[in-house]
C-alpha cells in the first residue's frame, strides 16, 4: 500500500507478508505471559512448597507391569524455570522476528504456561485439596474433547480446501449426535450409531452443497441458518420423541478397547492404546485425509478448486462436483464426530454440543487449514476445554469463567495474524459461477 | 439493466405474482417454510403418526390420516395465530360486551414486547449487512449492554428522568464496546469478523456468568446466578399502565427511533451512502477516496451499540433482571436477528415488518406448546427455513416456476476467509 503502483492494482494478487508490528506484538506478548508466570507463579510462592506430578491413571496401576515414580518439583524455581523459558522464547521471536514457527512457538509458551497454572494450582502447602497433578489422566480426559475437535477441524479441512465454508460443523454435530444416541438406543451397537451419524452428518453437507454450489448462495449465511435450525430441531424432536418414548435415549456409552501389551506402556499407552473405537477411527482419518489432501491426485484437484476454480475448470476439472463430494463427505465426517460425542455423553439432550463445532472450526483456521496443525491446534484447545471444566477441583483462585474464555481469547489472537500468517484457500467461500 | 427496467411501463399489480419481486420472493419463502414446518409437524407427532400407522386396516384410513394430519397442523397455525396476534373470538366477545380487553389485546402486546429488542437489534446487523459486514456477535453485544445496563440501572441510584437515559446510556456503551473489538481488529489486522464475533460471543458468555455470580451484581443474599434488580426509576413502564396486564412498554419509542435513525443514517446522510458504496462495492469505495478502516469501525460501533442497547432494553422492559442464561442459546435476539434482517432485505422498514413477524412465530409458538403440546422449537425451525430459502432465491423462483430468466449473478452478504 505504500507505492501508488500498488494501489493502482488493488485486484491483483498481491503477495501478503505478516507485518513485523505483528510479530513483535506476539513477542511482546509471550514476553508478558512468561513475567507473568515468573511473577505471579514462580516468586510469588513459598520456597518450601512443591508440586508433585504423577504419570499413572489410578486404574491401570495393578496392570501396568512397570510405572513411572511420582516426581516431586520445588514449586518456586520451576516456576521461574519455566516463566525464564517462556520469555526467552518471547524475546527471540522479538530479537529475529522469525518468518515461520511463530504460531508453534506461542503454541509452546500456552502449554508451558498451562503446566505452570497446575504446579501452582497443587502446590502443597496450598489451598488445594489435591496435591499432585496427573499427567496422564489430564491427557486422557483431555483426548475425550480433542477426539470430538479433530473430527470437526478434518471435516472443515475437507470442504475448505475444496472452497466452501464449512460454518456448519456444529450442526453436524447436533446432527450426528441425536441420530447417533437414537440409533445406538435402539441397536445396542455403536458401529450401526456411526453409520447412521455418517448418513445424517452426509446429509447436512449435502444440503450446504446443495444451497451453496447449485444455488450458489451465501456459504457463511447457510451454514449458521443450518446451526440454528438443526439446534432447535434437535430441541424440538427431543421434547417430540425421547420425551415420551425415553427407550430410544437410553444413554449407553461406548466402553473403551484396549490394544493388548501396548497400553501397559506409561503415559502413552493410556493416552492412545486404551481408548474407544472412535479414537482409533480418528487416528486414522487424520492419515487418510492427510494423505487424500496432499498425497493424491484428486487432493491435487481438490486444492485446485480450492484456490482457483475458473483455472481447475480450464484443466477439465468438475468444480461443482470436486465441491459435491467434498462438502458431503466433510459432513460426514463431523457427523461421525457427533456420534463420537454422543458415546462418551450418553444421553443426548439439546445443546449438548455447546458450541464445540466452532471451536473445530477456530482450530482449523489455528492449523491453517492443513491436517497436521489442526490436530495440534486441537490438543491445545481440547486440554484448555477439559481444564477450564475441571480445574475448580484444584480450588484456584482464578474463577472458571475467566479460564473458559481461554481457547477464544487464543483463536482471536489468532485470526488476527499476530501469531503468523493465516491464509485460507484463496477461493474459500466464493460460489464457482461457470463460465 | 437497471435502465431497461426503469423504462418497462408499470406492470399490473397481480402479474407481480409471477414476477421475481423481492416481496414476492419472500411472501413464497415464507410458505415454504411453513410448509416445512406442517412436514415436521405430520412426521413427529405421535397423534398423526398413529393415525397413519393404520394406513391400511380399514377403506376410511387414509382419508382419515389426512384428516388427522391436517387437524393437527391446523391446530398448531391455529393457535400460533390466535397466541400472537388476536383470538376472533375474544374480539367479538370485547367488542359486543366491552369487557375482556386486557385478554384480547394480550397476544398482540405480548409480540409487540418481544418485537421491540428484536427491531433494534436487526437494525444493526441489518446496517452492518449493507455494508458487506457479517455481525454474528450480535447476541454477545446484547448479553454485554444487557450486563452494563443492568449494572447502572441497579447500582447506581437517581430520578427517573435521569436514570431511564443513564441505563439506556450504559447499555449501548457494552454494545460499542463490544461491537469495537471485532471492528477495530478487522479494521486493523484484517481478521475475519464472523470468527472474531463467535468466538467473542462464547468470551462474553463467560463474562455475563462471572458477572452475575460478582459480589458486585448478584442478588444479594443469593448464591444463583442472577443480578439484582432494576431500580423502579431505570426501568420502561408499560405503556397502558401496570394495572392493565399489558406488557408491551415504553422501550416501543426507543425502537421507533432507531428504526428513525437507521432510515436517515442509511438513505439520507453521506455516511450511510459510504456504508452502502463499500457494501456493494469496496474497490469502487476505496477508489473513490473512502477510507475503508474507518468505515469498518464505525459500522462495528453502530451495530454493537444497538444491539447493546437492544438488550438493555429487553432487561428493562420484560424481566428487570438477568441471569446467566440471559439471551443464550437459540432465544438469543442476536441470532434471530441475522435471520430478521435477512428477510427484510436490510431495509429498516423490512427490518421492523419482518421482526413482528418472527416476533409473532416466537410468542405465538408459546401459545401452540401450551395448547397443543407441539414445542416452541417448531418456530425457531420454521424461521430458519425462511431464510433459507430467502437466500436462495433462485431455488424458490425455480419450485414456483416464475418468470424470468434464471439470476445469473451472485449476490453475497459475507467474504470469505481470505479478503
Amino acid at each position: 500500500m505504500s507505492a501508488g503502483i500498488t494501489e493502482a492494482r488493488a485486484d491483483a494478487p498481491v503477495v501478503r507478508k505478516v507485518p513485523r508490528g505483528r510479530t513483535r506484538v506476539i513477542g511482546v506478548i509471550m514476553v508478558v505471559i512468561g513475567l507473568f508466570t515468573l511473577v505471579a507463579f514462580g516468586l510469588n510462592t513459598s520456597s518450601k512448597a512443591h508440586s508433585a506430578l504423577t504419570f499413572s491413571p489410578v486404574d491401570i496401576i495393578s496392570n501396568a507391569p512397570w510405572h513411572l515414580g511420582t516426581l516431586t518439583l520445588l514449586t518456586l524455581w520451576t516456576n521461574v524455570v519455566l516463566g525464564l523459558v517462556m520469555t526467552a522464547i518471547g524475546i527471540e521471536v522479538l530479537w529475529r522476528q522469525p518468518r515461520r514457527g511463530v504460531m508453534g512457538r506461542f503454541g509452546l509458551v500456552s502449554v508451558l504456561f498451562l503446566l505452570a497454572l497446575l504446579f501452582w494450582a497443587v502446590r502443597t502447602p496450598g489451598p488445594s485439596q489435591v496435591s499432585f497433578i496427573d499427567l496422564t489422566s489430564i491427557l486422557v480426559g483431555s483426548s475425550e474433547v480433542t477426539m470430538v475437535l479433530i473430527f470437526g477441524s478434518l471435516s472443515g479441512v475437507m470442504c475448505e480446501r475444496a472452497g466452501v465454508v464449512n460454518i456448519a460443523i456444529e450442526g453436524q454435530f447436533i446432527a450426528g449426535a441425536f441420530v447417533g444416541a437414537m440409533v445406538a438406543s435402539t441397536t445396542n451397537n455403536y458401529f450401526y450409531a456411526a453409520i447412521g451419524g455418517l448418513v445424517a452428518g452426509g446429509i447436512i453437507g449435502w444440503i450446504l452443497a446443495f444451497l451453496a454450489v447449485r444455488y450458489l448462495s451465501d456459504q457463511i449465511i447457510v451454514g449458521v441458518v443450518l446451526v440454528t435450525m438443526l439446534s432447535s430441531l434437535s430441541s424440538y424432536l427431543n421434547l417430540q420423541i425421547f420425551t415420551p418414548y425415553p427407550n430410544l435415549n437410553t444413554g449407553n456409552v461406548l466402553g473403551n478397547f484396549a490394544i493388548p501389551l501396548l497400553d501397559k506402556i506409561p503415559i502413552i499407552g493410556p493416552v492412545f492404546f486404551n481408548q474407544s473405537a472412535f479414537f482409533y477411527l480418528m487416528l486414522l482419518l487424520i492419515g487418510a485425509v492427510s494423505f487424500a489432501l496432499f498425497k493424491t491426485r484428486y487432493g491435487l484437484h481438490v486444492r485446485a478448486v480450492g484456490e482457483h476454480p475458473h483455472a481447475a475448470a480450464t484443466v477439465g476439472i468438475n468444480v461443482a462436483r470436486v465441491r459435491y463430494i467434498n462438502v458431503v463427505l466433510g459432513g460426514a465426517i463431523a457427523g461421525v464426530g457427533g456420534v463420537a460425542f454422543i458415546s462418551q455423553q450418553g444421553q443426548f439432550q439439546p445443546g449438548i454440543t455447546s458450541g464445540l463445532g466452532y471451536i473445530a472450526l477456530a482450530a482449523m483456521i489455528f492449523g491453517r487449514w492443513r491436517p497436521s496443525g489442526a490436530v495440534v491446534a486441537c490438543v491445545l484447545f481440547g486440554m484448555s476445554v477439559y481444564l477450564a471444566d475441571n480445574l475448580q477441583t484444584y480450588n484456584i483462585p482464578i474463577s472458571t469463567e475467566i479460564l473458559t474464555m481461554f481457547p477464544y481469547i487464543i483463536t482471536i489472537f489468532v485470526v488476527s495474524g499476530l501469531v503468523g500468517r493465516v491464509r485460507a484457500p484463496a477461493a474459500d467461500g466464493q460460489p464457482y459461477l461457470a463460465g | 439493466m437497471s435502465e431497461q427496467l426503469a423504462t418497462r411501463p408499470p406492470r399490473h399489480f397481480l402479474r407481480r405474482i409471477g414476477s421475481q419481486d423481492p416481496i414476492v420472493v419472500a411472501s413464497l419463502a415464507l410458505l415454504l417454510g411453513f410448509v416445512v414446518g406442517a412436514l415436521i409437524i405430520i412426521t413427529t407427532t405421535p397423534a398423526v403418526l398413529d393415525a397413519w400407522r393404520g394406513l391400511f386396516h380399514s377403506w376410511g384410513a387414509p382419508g382419515h390420516a389426512i384428516k388427522v394430519s391436517f387437524d393437527n397442523v391446523g391446530a398448531a397455525y391455529r393457535t400460533m395465530f390466535t397466541g400472537s396476534i388476536i383470538d376472533p373470538q375474544s374480539f367479538w366477545h370485547s367488542l359486543t360486551t366491552g369487557k375482556g380487553w386486557d385478554t384480547t389485546l394480550t397476544p398482540i402486546s405480548e409480540t409487540l414486547t418481544y418485537a421491540t429488542p428484536l427491531v433494534i437489534v436487526s437494525i444493526g446487523v441489518g446496517i452492518a449487512f449493507q455494508t458487506g459486514i457479517f455481525n454474528i456477535g450480535a447476541n454477545g453485544q446484547a448479553v454485554l449492554g444487557g450486563i452494563m445496563g443492568t449494572a447502572a440501572g441497579s447500582m447506581v441510584h437517581m430520578p427517573t428522568v435521569l436514570h431511564i437515559p443513564f441505563t439506556l446510556a450504559a447499555g449501548l456503551a457494552g454494545g460499542v464496546i463490544s461491537g469495537a473489538v471485532p471492528g477495530v481488529l478487522k479494521a486493523l489486522t484484517g481478521a475475519h469478523e464472523v470468527i472474531v464475533t463467535i468466538m467473542f460471543n462464547y468470551v462474553l458468555y463467560a463474562f455475563l456468568l462471572f458477572a452475575v455470580l460478582s459480589t458486585a451484581l448478584q442478588q444479594p443474599g443469593q448464591q444463583n446466578d442472577i443480578s439484582r434488580t432494576l431500580d423502579p426509576s431505570a426501568q420502561l413502564a408499560p405503556l397502558f399502565g401496570v394495572g392493565s396486564g399489558l406488557r408491551v412498554s415504553y422501550g416501543v419509542f426507543v425502537a421507533i427511533a432507531v428504526v428513525l435513525f437507521a432510515w436517515w443514517l442509511l438513505d439520507r446522510s453521506s455516511l450511510g451512502f459510504e456504508f452502502r458504496v463499500t457494501g456493494a462495492n469496496p474497490q469502487a469505495a476505496r477508489a473513490s477516496g473512502m477510507n475503508a478502516r474507518v468505515i469498518v469501525i464505525v459500522v462495528f460501533l453502530i451495530s454493537g451499540g444497538l444491539a447493546g442497547l437492544a438488550g438493555v432494553v429487553q432487561v428493562a422492559s420484560t424481566t428487570h433482571y438477568i441471569d446467566g442464561e440471559f439471551l443464550i442459546g437459540n432465544a438469543g435476539i442476536g441470532f434471530t436477528a441475522i435471520t430478521v434482517a435477512l428477510l427484510g432485505r436490510n431495509r429498516p422498514m423490512g427490518i421492523v415488518w419482518s421482526s413482528l413477524l418472527f416476533a409473532a412465530l416466537g410468542v405465538g409458538g408459546r401459545a401452540m406448546q401450551a395448547t397443543t403440546g407441539i414445542p416452541l422449537d417448531l418456530a425457531t425451525v420454521i424461521q430458519s427455513a425462511v431464510v433459507l430459502f430467502v437466500a436462495t432465491p433462485v431455488l424458490v423462483k425455480e419450485i414456483f416456476r416464475l418468470r424470468g430468466a434464471p439470476s445469473q449473478t451472485i449476490e453475497l452478504a459475507t467474504k470469505g476467509w481470505s479478503t
